[in-house]
């Protein structure tokens, strides 16, 4: 029997919504690729001609929540360099909120180094797709490229720090992740000599 | 890592020449008030430095590297180190010279908060961002506090109103900045003063707990503006208590300038004691409704365009409890009434007691702050602010207690001292002329023979 293209992304969505539950409610470690395609009322091996492991189905779930998130802040322009950066991680971790429960314990595997030189790692599509909008933020503010491989590593590592706090974050409306974030983004871009680079445009404009 | 290497491997923008010249140097550098309160802390410092055996100096100086070091990277505490080490660096042969020199490069302020950040900590208070909330925003700050900044907005009603938003996470920073402190530095229980040094420690750390709550920021304010009526010229904001919440306060937006701006227009004579006159009343005002205002610096006073004085800022407002109250009274009973309290105002104040060898040391000392405090009345008329000696004397005041290491007194006095040194600083920079004769009559409660009813 031939499947239907929107049956299968009945499936597939069918398949997302279940894994969410199960790791918000039973935890990522419990949960298996086999406890998601039981409670879906599929086999297992129809489960793996979707995603090849429960990594992927997290993958995703972050993925277009990202996706969501640029389109929340499309043709936004906060003013400077560090807020542009603020504002693109945070409105990610804001529409990955519902998922903070269980992306800590999934990152480690879906952002591991490792993992990345798996082919076709999702963990890895996200990240490429995120430093390609700070890239474009970079780009924006004047910062022509070819840039440093250094200054992709700094960023993606800074970000990982980040998100790992978020992810575990008890403070108040998460404010101890909106200081980390923003002290971060300030490292990251004095990394840039964006100081510098202001000192600069003042002495060529003269006195204000 | 020894000191040395501490000093040189702090950030180079941290290091600033120190103005040279004594009393330039306590107005450049920082406000007089600050400086005053945590100068405190040096004493005791001081104190475990000059009373420890040679032996222990090592132990302790290791502590207080380590204390350093954690707290140049830590959050609010930092503030008030940075504010300690300007303050030793005025008062001589406080501390070691290496460790003021330490203390004096460490730089506090609350990192600028770009709008996205705002906007989030606007959206953590209300559920909604600051765009949503207000109908408009202004995205650059008009003014820095010290743990925040100052936006203007407009409600939805019209009105313009000043919004305080504090940086995110750094009020849960106090309470495990002093529970680090007292793990390096409170094994160190050394001299016979420790019980009082420990209680002031503690009001330390409770005032600035109550400094970083908005609500109860916007509780003092309230509670100040009933203080005032009209004909007063004094004017406190109107909070809006549905747009604040702990880490944001919306006020009235009131229009004036600051001190600098003011004495830069030249403003006539008549024009600065009138100014002075509403400072000095206001204070009193505060004061004996037991409520003093506690980080009286240029910063928190406006002066506007049609006369009225502007108060801003009370999250430094102490709230006396009947125990406070009461020595508030004798010791105002003892300097304008009956010296004689004097020894009964030691006893409450110092736990100075008859017997204590260090009683007629504490006996001197107030009888010399109370000559200070008295010394605008001891002449009709008009006393003049901008007297440099009388503003020296009561820093030499200061500097003998602080030598003698006289820092036995009731908790209150860390900041009733502050808001005092505060007061006559504000006077002394405005160099205006008060009659405080008429202030004092017009102020103290009615139940002294000295008051006149209102």
């Amino acid at each position: 029997m031939r499947i239907t293209a929107e049956a299968k992304t009945l499936t597939r969505d069918r398949i997302l919504e279940v894994a969410t539950r199960l790791f918000q409610t039973d935890g990522w470690h419990v949960t298996t690729t086999r406890s998601i395609a039981v409670a879906a009322g599929i086999a297992t091996g129809t489960l793996f001609n979707y995603f090849p492991a429960k990594e992927a189905i997290a993958a995703t779930l972050m993925a277009e929540a990202l996706r969501r998130s640029h389109q929340d802040r499309a043709g936004e322009d906060e003013g400077s360099i560090e807020a542009d950066l603020f504002t693109l991680i945070w409105s990610g971790l804001f529409r990955l909120r519902e998922f903070r429960k269980f992306l800590g314990p999934a990152a480690e595997t879906i952002f591991s180094p490792l993992a990345r030189a798996a082919p076709d790692s999702a963990g890895d599509a996200i990240r490429v797709e995120h430093l390609e909008l700070m890239e474009a933020i970079l780009t924006a503010h004047g910062f022509a490229a070819p840039r440093s491989v250094v200054t992709g590593q700094l960023y993606w590592t800074l970000y990982l720090g980040v998100f790992m706090f978020w992810a575990a974050d008890e403070s108040p409306g998460l404010e101890d992740t909106l200081a980390l974030l923003d002290e971060s983004v300030k490292l990251f871009a004095a990394s840039l000599g964006v100081h510098r680079a202001r000192a600069l445009a003042a002495d060529s404009l003269g006195p204000i | 890592m020894n000191l040395s290497e501490l000093v040189a491997a702090l950030p180079e923008d941290d290091r600033r020449t120190m103005p040279v010249g004594s009393l330039h140097r306590l107005w450049t550098v920082s406000e007089i008030s600050a400086q005053v309160g945590l100068a405190y802390l040096a004493i005791w410092i001081r104190q475990w430095f000059t009373s420890a055996e040679a032996s222990k100096r090592q132990l302790m100086e290791t502590n207080l590297r380590v204390a350093l070091k954690l707290f140049h990277r830590l959050g609010y505490l930092r503030g008030a180190l940075a504010k300690l080490g300007q303050g030793a660096a005025h008062l001589p042969h406080l501390l070691p010279q290496q460790v003021a020199d330490t203390l004096g490069r460490l730089q506090f302020d609350a990192p600028p908060m770009h709008f996205p950040l705002i906007r989030e900590v606007v959206r953590n208070e209300f559920g909604r961002g600051a765009g949503e909330v207000f109908v408009n925003f202004q995205k650059e700050a008009f003014a820095a506090a010290s743990i925040g900044q100052v936006h203007r907005a407009w409600l939805r009603s019209g009105e313009a109103v000043a919004v305080k938003i504090q940086y995110p996470g750094i009020a849960r920073t106090i309470d495990a900045d002093f529970r680090n402190l007292s793990a390096l530095l409170l094994p160190l229980r050394l001299g016979m003063d420790w019980g009082s040094v420990k209680a002031q420690f503690e009001e330390v750390r409770r005032m600035l707990n109550q400094e970083v709550d908005y609500l109860q920021e916007a509780e003092s304010t309230r509670c100040a503006g009933a203080l005032f009526r009209p004909e007063d010229g004094i004017v406190v904001p109107q909070v809006y208590g549905e747009y604040s919440g702990r880490r944001v306060l919306t006020t009235g937006l009131l229009q004036g300038v600051h001190l600098p701006e003011y004495l830069a227009g030249h403003p006539s004579q008549a024009s600065r004691n009138a100014f002075g006159t509403k400072i000095y009343v206001a204070w009193k005002r505060m004061f004996y409704a037991f409520m003093p205002y506690a980080d009286l610096h240029p910063g928190n006073f406006l002066f506007m365009e049609d006369g009225r004085l502007g108060l801003l800022d009370f999250g430094c407002v102490q709230h006396y409890g009947p125990e406070e109250r009461e020595i508030t009274m004798l010791a105002d009973r003892m300097s304008f009434e009956d010296a004689s309290l004097m020894p009964e105002v030691v006893r409450r104040v110092c736990g100075v007691t008859e017997g204590d060898a260090a009683l007629p040391d504490y006996l001197r000392m107030m009888a010399e702050s109370r000559e200070w405090m008295m010394e605008p009345l001891s002449t009709p008329g008009p006393f003049d602010f901008g007297d440099e000696a009388h503003f020296q004397k009561g820093i030499d005041w200061f500097s003998r207690t602080v030598q003698k290491r006289m820092t036995r007194a009731n908790p209150m006095y860390v900041y009733m001292n502050r808001s005092i040194f505060g007061l006559k600083a504000m006077l002394f920079r405005l160099r205006a002329q008060v009659d405080v004769h008429e202030v004092i009559r017009q102020e103290r409660p009615r139940s002294s023979p000295l008051a006149k009813s209102r």
